[in-house]
């Protein structure tokens, strides 16, 4: 092995890289937007008042009371339909998802001591009908216990589950960085395999000194400093722009050694068997795709049905966001350390695969 | 003087396919030995072999006196390749890129001499990707060269270029020659062969059909000189004809065949008949396409389909 190589060929990716504008986008750029438009809309959600239509066919002080318990939730934000308003078709006609009744003798009935029902009609197909019912539900609940003059004896106490000084988007940011690893070592990686087949350059660096570990080993380190480099970019902009609070410790290092060696040596492997470029970065995308989507990088696993969870169970990706969260946001050193090793084992795994595989010559 | 390939019996299969059928060869060093044939022909696989880039099947190859099999890391230093359809890095400029390949050598060239021997003095700060086609290969072929090779393979190294890059890349061939390179050349340009090399070899299905000098080769295989006869009227191929010499009508044109020395004298007293007409007359010798069509039985671009 010839350290001398290795730095002539790092030296020559650095000059090519920073050249490709098209680079820098997706490496630095894209990470950020996505940081933005994910961090904007999942920070919200939850937070804002979901509408809620109701016809008030009573009028009376028991309807008076509830809506105003309704409003006081937070939850819901009441918007009225006239009492003479032909509901089905006002329904129809506005695309309602949430509507509440309250028939004409609802206030009387109340007085009378007798049962006073309301309609609730909700889509259940839209996901917010789900606060809707706990809203109403949890109103209803209350003015029943208070009628039967009952104590609420077993109480609910909330608390976090992630430390209080961590926001929504430090519990985002580790996924992004996982997917940005993923995306930028396979692609580059298989990208750079497939171009440098069809311009001979393989063939050229064959006839040289060069050996294809030395080559192979070149990439890992440069694709270990993107990492880096995409680590830095990211908290920086998160603690610049959106204040976050992350901490980076040995185990993020750690991590962020294995997930790049591994992915670097998925796109060798992804290269050596899809020779064709084109057909090379489909087989990329096809690959990186779902991992995107089923490992946890932008929905918590446990939002998914059982059946892909058990598929983001074998999708590296998941261990690799997993332990980033862990180590950077929760403060799990037994899950970022789990994590870690189930990325190191594959890494190392797919990084004997890809030497053993890799050639220049032809046969 | 020295000999730097020694071929014998070299055979090269993928399977039921025989892309090189038993070719022998020898290269003196100096030379510039041009490697003739269609596309297919199993030039490629011949000289990839002799780069230490494919695997023969069978046959003995030694490159400058060492065994192709035990001495590559031998042969790798002192040789210098430019592959086919080959492109360096696109984002790194002339200089940069023969720095590049020039670092992973203990000795070479410094990259500004061989930036002033392929005559990018101009060009050594533009990047790869903004060069002409024939910028692109004299690049080439200066990174052929960051190691100062005593061999240098160039594989197809004008194709796909105009005549003026072509040109342009046959001086640079022309100074390693003068600088006492040997250079195995491969191309399907039989012009190209012809003025460049001290000897050729023309392959055809995986077999050397004919090798030696382009005179030796056209002298053996050749069918002599030909005169063109263009724009003749019918009254002077009924002249030609009548007079028992050899003739084909082609395009509107005579090609009549010059058997020896008395036929031009001959042919020139029949065109002078008061009933016969032409525009012009040419004499033409035999090529090294002629000699593959001959050979072969088809032309080069046949061959090719």
């Amino acid at each position: 092995m010839r350290p001398k190589h290795v730095m002539v060929d790092l030296k020559g990716q650095a000059r090519s890289f920073f050249r490709v504008k098209s680079n820098l986008f997706w490496v630095f750029a894209f990470p950020l937007l996505l940081i933005i438009i994910f961090g904007a809309i999942f920070s919200n959600l939850g937070s804002e008042a979901v509408t809620l239509n109701v016809q008030n066919l009573d009028q009376g002080p028991g309807s008076q009371e509830l809506l105003a318990a309704l409003n006081e939730t937070g939850m819901v934000k009441l918007k009225f339909i006239s009492p003479s308003a032909d509901l089905e078709q006002y329904i129809k006609d506005n695309s309602l998802a949430h509507v509440m009744v309250i028939p004409a003798n609802y206030s009387s009935n109340l007085a009378s001591n007798l049962t006073a029902p309301i309609e609730l009609r909700l889509d259940e197909t839209v996901s917010t009908s789900g606060a809707v019912f706990n809203a109403v539900n949890g109103v209803v609940n209350a003015f029943n216990l208070r009628m039967a003059g009952g104590e609420q004896h077993v109480q609910i106490e909330m608390g976090s589950i992630v430390q209080e000084r961590f926001t929504f988007l430090d519990f985002f940011v580790p996924g992004i960085i996982g997917l940005t690893i993923m995306t930028t070592c396979v692609f580059n990686v298989q990208g750079t395999i497939s171009r440098y087949r069809a311009n001979g350059i393989f063939r050229k660096l064959a006839t040289t000194p060069m050996t294809p570990f030395e080559w192979l080993l070149s990439r890992i380190l440069w694709h270990l400093f993107i990492s880096f480099l995409t680590l830095a970019v990211i908290m920086g902009f998160g603690v610049l722009i959106f204040g976050m609070n992350m901490s980076v410790n040995l185990v993020v290092v750690l991590m962020i050694v294995a997930g790049s060696a591994m992915f670097s040596a998925l796109g060798m492997i992804i290269a050596r068997f899809v020779k064709n470029e084109e057909t090379a970065s489909m087989a990329a995308n096809a690959i990186t795709f779902p991992m995107m989507f089923l490992s946890g990088t932008f929905f918590q696993l446990e939002m998914m049905p059982s059946y892909l969870q058990q598929i983001a169970a074998v999708l590296p990706l998941t261990y690799m966001s997993q332990g980033l969260r862990d180590a950077m946001v929760y403060d799990n050193l037994a899950g970022a350390y789990f994590n870690l090793a189930v990325v190191a084992v594959i890494g190392v795994m797919f990084v004997i695969v890809a030497v053993l595989i890799t050639k220049w010559e032809e046969e | 003087m020295e000999t730097v390939i020694e071929v014998r019996n070299l055979v090269k299969r993928y399977g039921d396919l025989v892309a090189v059928n038993g070719i022998d060869l020898e290269v003196k060093a100096g030379e510039v030995y041009s490697i003739l044939g269609p596309n297919g022909a199993g030039k490629t696989t011949s000289v990839e072999i002799m780069e230490c880039l494919r695997i023969k099947t069978s046959g003995e190859v030694r490159i400058l006196g060492h065994d192709i099999e035990k001495g590559q890391r031998d042969i790798r230093k002192r040789i210098g390749v430019l592959p086919q359809s080959f492109n360096a890095f696109d984002y790194l400029t002339v200089k940069e890129n023969i720095e590049y390949f020039g670092g992973l050598f203990d000795k070479g060239v410094a990259a500004e001499d061989l930036i002033e021997a392929v005559q990018l003095q101009d060009k050594r700060n533009v990047w790869f990707t903004n060069l002409s086609g024939g910028l692109k290969q004299r690049v080439g072929v200066a990174i052929a060269m960051v190691n100062d090779p005593d061999l240098i393979f160039l594989d197809e190294p004008t194709t796909g270029l105009d005549p003026k890059a072509r040109r342009e890349v046959w001086e640079i061939i022309r100074k390693l020659k003068s600088q006492n390179k040997t250079v195995i050349l491969t191309t399907h340009y039989m012009e190209e062969a012809e003025v460049l090399s001290d000897r050729v070899a023309i392959m055809n299905d995986g077999k050397f059909i004919a090798m030696g000098t382009p005179k030796q080769i056209i002298e053996q295989y050749g069918s002599g000189s030909t005169c063109v006869v263009k724009g003749a009227n019918p009254a002077a191929a009924e002249a030609v004809r009548s007079a028992g010499m050899t003739l084909e009508a082609r395009d509107g044109d005579l090609m009549v065949k010059l058997d020896n020395k008395g036929s031009l004298p001959r042919l020139v007293g029949l065109l002078s008949g008061s009933e016969v007409t032409y525009d012009e007359v040419l004499i033409k010798g035999s090529t090294l396409e002629d000699v593959f069509l001959k050979l072969t039985g088809k032309k080069l671009a046949e061959a090719e389909q």
